[in-house]
């Protein structure tokens, strides 16, 4: 969003109507904001009422502009500003209230009642249809969270949400199990909505949100044991992302897709395709470890473990945060592959001693216990 | 909005944390200040939380 949403013209009439605000979760001095204000993905954005530091709504994932207006209409009706609410707007700002405080059963069951009393016309529905979506995805409720995404995708269709919605809604699908009876008909209508999507005209579409379609067709096309076809849309998807990044005017809007087009590449066994840009975007942008902690990852694919530890070793001098797990648990998976254990070892307990050092906020327990157990119980 | 793993790296394109001119006037990581600013102004705040990554 910051690239390419909040520099965009069109948003110049909001800048007056709230305080701005953007929180780099990565930091340390952020962690008491994450205590007030939990995330479960990243971006989620907020609108607070200053009174009382009450969330009023929250929106999970990359907005474009259309839909960010949307929610920060929404979000400034419901904290008092314009016109008042009628029953309509009541059951939204409940659900949204709940959806706020991470209740996310509690939000999807106010959703669905929301929605029941919202034409499918509303300004409001695709945003509710969206959280609607991630509320049942994160409380693992999948085959509703897929079927809601199917009756909602007609209505969807031209609108800005579409992509993520099939995108979603095939996405958990996929995640239903096995035994369930409806599981096959719902991923075949759900990767029918993609394809009409991947297919169809993209303008007002998010690339981030075709890019995750694409990836989810992709494994899709997997889980039905399609070969060819997954790699006939993982070439497309890193297709439409080389388009998308050469449409690119600065360093910032090429580089803003590095993190997706390594993923399609490594996807098929590519990773040689993604050496030039990440290549570009360390030069570019020197003080940034995500480069050199992705070139990490192409080398590790194309077995050239030195070259793998040369770029880890640049990524860790930058790192900080939560992100240095990541780098860290990279590292000790090349050293894995290299076949020296020890140094895997060494690497794992670093990370357990970071992941020990971080504020709450910022690492699960969960995210520990796991690092504890791969140091005790080594590959 | 996606919590799979496709998801996380969805999420990644739009938080890229790479400065550009942004159209809106965002205070950065002061969290005291855009609170008090608000109460002041009589605004509601709009909070973004991001990554690096």
């Amino acid at each position: 969003m910051r690239a390419f949403v909040f520099t965009d013209k069109a948003l110049g009439r909001q800048a007056g109507r709230f305080v701005w605000l953007s929180i780099n979760t990565e930091k340390r001095e952020n962690a008491p904001v994450l205590a007030k204000y939990p995330i479960q993905a990243s971006p989620t954005l907020f609108v607070i009422d200053p009174v009382g530091e009450k969330v009023v709504l929250k929106y999970v994932g990359a907005a474009t502009v259309t839909q960010l207006q949307r929610i920060l209409d929404d979000g400034a009706r419901t904290a008092g500003q314009g016109r008042g609410g009628g029953k309509r707007d009541e059951l939204l700002a409940k659900a949204d209230a709940f959806y706020s405080a991470g209740q996310n059963k509690e939000a999807a069951e106010a959703y669905r009642a929301a929605l029941e009393s919202m034409p499918t016309t509303s300004p409001s529905f695709p945003r509710t249809v969206e959280s609607l979506l991630f509320a049942l995805s994160v409380s693992r409720q999948h085959e509703t969270c897929a079927a809601v995404a199917q009756n909602a995708f007609p209505h969807l269709r031209a609108s800005p949400s579409a992509a993520n919605v099939a995108g979603s809604g095939l996405a958990c699908a996929l995640a239903m199990d096995k035994a369930v009876p409806t599981k096959a008909a719902l991923v075949s209508a759900l990767a029918g909505d993609a394809q009409k999507v991947l297919r169809g005209p993209r303008t007002g579409l998010s690339v981030d949100d075709v890019s995750g379609l694409y990836q989810t067709f992709a494994e899709e096309r997997g889980s039905a044991e399609d070969t060819a076809g997954k790699t006939r849309v993982l070439e497309e998807w890193a297709a439409y992302l080389e388009a998308e990044a050469a449409k690119g005017k600065t360093p910032e809007a090429r580089a803003a897709f590095d993190a997706h087009r390594i993923t399609a590449y490594l996807e098929l066994g590519q990773p040689e395709r993604g050496i030039p840009m990440l290549e570009a975007s360390e030069r570019d942008f020197p003080g940034d470890y995500n480069p050199p902690a992705r070139l990490a990852l192409a080398y590790r694919g194309m077995k050239k473990y030195d070259e793998a530890l040369a770029a880890s070793d640049r990524a860790l001098a930058r790192s900080y945060g939560p992100r240095k797990l990541v780098i860290l648990n990279a590292r000790a998976d090349i050293f894995d592959r290299k076949g020296d254990a020890v140094a895997a070892r060494k690497v794992r307990e670093e990370a357990l001693a970071w992941a020990e050092s971080l504020p709450k906020e910022q690492v699960s327990e969960r995210q520990i216990a796991a690092l504890k157990k791969q140091v005790e119980t080594p590959k | 909005m996606r919590t799979s793993s496709a998801a996380i790296l969805a999420a990644t394109l739009a938080t890229s944390g790479l400065s550009t001119k942004e159209v809106l006037p965002f205070i950065a990581d002061d969290y005291p200040r855009a609170l008090a600013l608000a109460r002041a102004e009589k605004k509601p705040i709009f909070l973004e939380t991001w990554a690096p990554w």
